[in-house]
């Protein structure tokens, strides 16, 4: 095969994983055209389920494979994947980075389609740079940190990154935007616009996402992602050079690759070109030493270079030198910042103490230790959840738990039927639980509470008692009874106020979401009573 | 659908002409569809068989009512209003049966509707609503169109009543030619019951939760708003406890019954009797009534039944 072929096929495959993470991304919600057969609902358990393997990339991730297994010592089903791009990369090297990483071909593209530089300049920024070694101090803080039970592979793994910024931030972002434009086009009195504006809403929202959803912190998780994106014009692949840690973990690996760059010195005009369009910043030019923990496979130097003098070949005798450049003083920083994050990260007391009282995870929610062992804070479960109840945390969680999934009851509810989120979570943080599971136990994920300081029936403001319409238990947690209050005129008024039963109640938090006092409603779900934590109960028995 | 258009809104005009004197006055002026062709109609079905043939008693209860083709015309864009609000198994009777829906938009195909829809602003998320009540696997066999409760398809309009005035309306409702209200029977905590006019409610956006605090006036602004063609309350399973979203098989009983009425009053007092309950016990039916929407009086409509 000639190498241009090869070059194609790489370009190819880069563009086709692309595609195929955002089709996986856009799939990642729960479709309008969905319906189980209600005929045969009473004989057969039917549960709403995504049908695409949405968790496709985090499944052939082994930084999410490795992290989740040193942290929780379990093994994620469906990360045999994983394992065999393990084997693959110990025969070809980074390919990962060159051929499939969606993350890196975003890079790729930015810093390949219009560079910042040129001449000789662009090949002074492909040189490599004692910065590359932070890529694997990344690599090992996270690894020594995952073994004392903090799993912080998320934050910085390519492809919950990528999932992250574009499903919290840049795709609801331009919804929002959008939704202004057809807001205004629905409000004309027009017909043939508002008729239009339903048509792009139906075309839309399904790409985009139903009903506007919103995300706190989204700003933040957005700005981050431009920043990264930004800096390629810095350096080409900056992110993959420097930063990535799954790119680390795959240059460790490289060093046992037999694929190597051959390099004849003789042929060498020293035209630079190689050097010029080198992805990895790998040093591919014959004079001087060439990386092949760096090279990301992208065949590029091979080629553009004018005279073949580089060649890439099978080599089964003799070890790759160098190793990998690491840095020992940067090796006993990440081992000393691995150890003491989990710790530190303790002292908020979230999980020896007490629980935070907004700390409400999704339903089927590891106990809180184990469920940072595993959460990749990817948001996926952002993404699908039906109602956007499921939020990056902010403080909730602690520093520990920053970007983990917690639930805003202001924003969305969870759904009584709804068991979407504990059927997509790539690492099992969300166990898996069937409606039939999460009914009957049940799975509570926090109390509700009535505040009679601002109940409309409690403080003689009138009739109300949505909460016990929209309580979706049977018999319903939020039962009413009627009191007697004295109305503003000094009349007695008997009012409907509600009262809630904490042993019916699961805390999915529609109550809060439909109470009429919004920002902070009347009647609120705090975190205590959750089924998944045995310290965070409330009453002797239910 | 003409009450939009008047040039100066009739609770401005109130005001102006001294209020809640002549307000008690105004019902007389308006006319219900009930009675447009003189007499209005109430037609009951009911099957002693259980499980019974739904879809039979569907289409025996419309035959005897003079055929879907006396109400719908050829051409017609029909939406149907089923209460499928919450994300509950049918079994449950927390919405509006399937069966029952299935016939009636066929039996609207067979009439000549150009389109029929299926409409309706559910409480819970709509897409699961609409998935597991049985509505989207429906639209799916029949070609109904399913009309989700997009931002879009609200749009402010003025009611004109008492309590509620500038309110975001489900659009498809004003547009269509004819309007099918079709409810489930349930107990409701706040309402007493929720028949045809209380399923209004899932025709509007806006603050629903607050519309609790003076709800039958509410519903009976919205059902002066929102005037069906038809109202079918399905009653095969209803709901007799912990409405009106229930959950449980211990909080159905099977009626098998079902009500068609061109006059909203009408059918939702006569639905009461499943629940042994007057309907001058509800609020929102004896407002509506005086409010001259329809009668509890059945003696003034022909009345047709059909058993199976």
């Amino acid at each position: 095969m000639k190498i241009k072929h090869l070059i194609y096929i790489r370009r190819i495959s880069q563009v086709l994983f692309l595609l195929f993470f955002l089709f996986l991304l856009i799939e990642t919600r729960l479709p309008k055209d969905f319906f189980i057969d209600y005929s045969l609902e009473v004989s057969r358990q039917q549960d709403l389920r995504l049908e695409i393997p949405v968790t496709f990339f985090f499944d052939i991730d082994p930084l999410v494979w490795l992290s989740a297994l040193l942290s929780s010592q379990k093994w994620i089903s469906g990360t045999g994947w994983a394992l065999a791009i393990i084997g693959l990369t110990l025969f070809l090297g980074r390919f990962f980075c060159g051929f499939i990483c969606p993350f890196g071909t975003l890079h790729h593209a930015i810093g390949a389609v219009r560079p910042s530089t040129k001449g000789s300049e662009h090949v002074s920024r492909n040189e490599k740079i004692p910065a590359h070694k932070i890529k694997y101090a990344i690599f090992l803080l996270v690894m020594v940190s995952a073994l004392f039970g903090l799993n912080l592979a998320g934050i910085m793994d390519p492809i919950s990154f990528l999932f992250r910024f574009l499903a919290v931030s840049i795709m609801p972002a331009i919804n929002i935007g959008i939704k202004e434009v057809f807001d205004a086009m629905a409000a004309s009195d027009f017909k043939i616009l508002s008729l239009l504006s339903y048509t792009a809403e139906i075309l839309v929202s399904p790409i985009l996402g139903f009903g506007y959803p919103a995300y706190q912190t989204g700003f933040f998780i957005g700005l981050v992602g431009l920043v990264i994106l930004f800096l390629n014009r810095i350096r080409p692949r900056f992110w993959c050079r420097i930063l990535c840690p799954l790119g680390a973990m795959f240059g460790l690996i490289s060093y046992f690759s037999p694929l190597r760059l051959e390099r004849n010195e003789n042929r060498c005009t020293g035209c630079n070109k190689c050097m010029k369009h080198c992805q990895g910043a790998a040093s591919p030019k014959p004079d001087i030493v060439w990386e092949n923990s760096e090279c990301v496979r992208c065949f590029n130097c091979q080629g553009v270079c004018p005279e073949n003098a580089l060649t890439f070949k099978f080599k089964w005798h003799g070890s790759n030198k160098p190793a990998p450049d690491i840095g020992r003083r940067a090796v006993l920083i990440s081992l000393g910042t691995g150890v003491a994050f989990p710790f530190l990260s303790r002292l908020d007391g979230q999980i020896h103490h007490s629980t935070d009282a907004r700390l409400i995870r999704p339903p089927g929610s590891l106990p809180e230790d184990q469920f940072l062992e595993l959460c990749q804070r990817c948001g996926m479960c952002m993404k699908v959840c039906p109602t956007n109840a499921i939020q990056p945390s902010f403080g909730e969680a602690g520093i520990a738990g920053f970007w983990t999934p917690v639930l805003n009851m202001t924003i969305g509810y969870c759904e009584y039927s709804c068991t979407l989120c504990t059927s997509i979570c790539p690492t099992g943080a969300i166990e898996l639980l069937s409606g039939k599971d999460k009914r009957e136990r049940p799975v509570r994920i926090g109390s509700s509470f009535v505040d009679r300081g601002k109940c409309l029936p409690w403080t003689a403001n009138g009739p109300c008692i949505v909460c016990e319409e929209v309580c979706p238990t049977s018999p319903k947690a939020i039962v009413f009874q009627e009191g007697d209050v004295i109305g503003f005129k000094k009349e007695p008024i008997r009012l409907k106020q509600p009262y809630v039963n904490l042993q019916q109640c699961i805390g999915c938090g529609i109550c809060e979401n439909k109470c009429p006092v919004k920002g902070v409603p009347a009647i609120r779900v705090i975190s205590s009573g959750e089924s998944r934590s045995p310290k965070n109960q409330i009453l002797l028995f239910s | 659908m003409n009450s939009h258009h008047f040039p100066i809104s009739r609770r401005h005009f109130l005001k102006l002409a001294g209020g809640a004197a002549i307000y008690s006055l105004a019902p007389a002026s308006f006319s219900a569809n009930a009675k447009e062709d003189g007499r209005g109609f109430i037609a009951e079905g009911f099957s002693s068989k259980d499980p019974c043939d739904v879809v039979a008693l569907t289409r025996k209860l419309f035959e005897v009512s003079g055929g879907m083709s006396k109400f719908i015309s050829k051409g017609d864009v029909v939406v149907i209003k089923p209460n499928i609000s919450w994300a509950r198994a049918p079994h449950l009777a927390a919405t509006t049966n399937p069966e029952v829906l299935e016939t009636v938009v066929v039996l609207c195909q067979e009439a000549g509707a150009k389109k029929v829809r299926i409409a309706d602003h559910t409480i819970y998320e709509a897409r699961n609503c609409f998935a597991v009540t049985g509505a989207a696997q429906i639209a799916q066999k029949t070609g109904a169109d399913l009309v989700y409760p997009l931002s879009s398809l609200m749009k402010d309009m003025n009611l004109h009543g008492r309590r509620l005035e500038v309110w975001p309306v489900f659009i498809p409702f004003v547009e269509a030619d004819k309007v099918i209200n079709l409810p489930i029977a349930k107990v409701h905590s706040i309402s007493g019951l929720t028949l045809g006019m209380k399923n209004w409610i899932g025709a509007v956006g806006g603050r629903r939760s607050a519309l609790h605090q003076d709800i039958h006036q509410s519903i009976v602004d919205l059902a002066r708003f929102f005037k069906p063609t038809l109202t079918l309350i399905d009653a095969i399973r209803i709901m007799i406890a912990n409405g009106p979203s229930g959950g449980s098989p211990t909080d159905v009983a099977v009626a098998n019954r079902l009500i068609l009425s061109n006059d909203p009053v009408a059918a939702d007092a006569m639905a009461c009797s499943l629940f042994k309950i007057q309907p001058s016990d509800i609020g929102h039916i004896q407002l509506a009534q005086k409010w001259g929407l329809g009668t509890t009086d059945f003696s003034q409509l022909n009345r047709y039944q059909v058993m199976l």
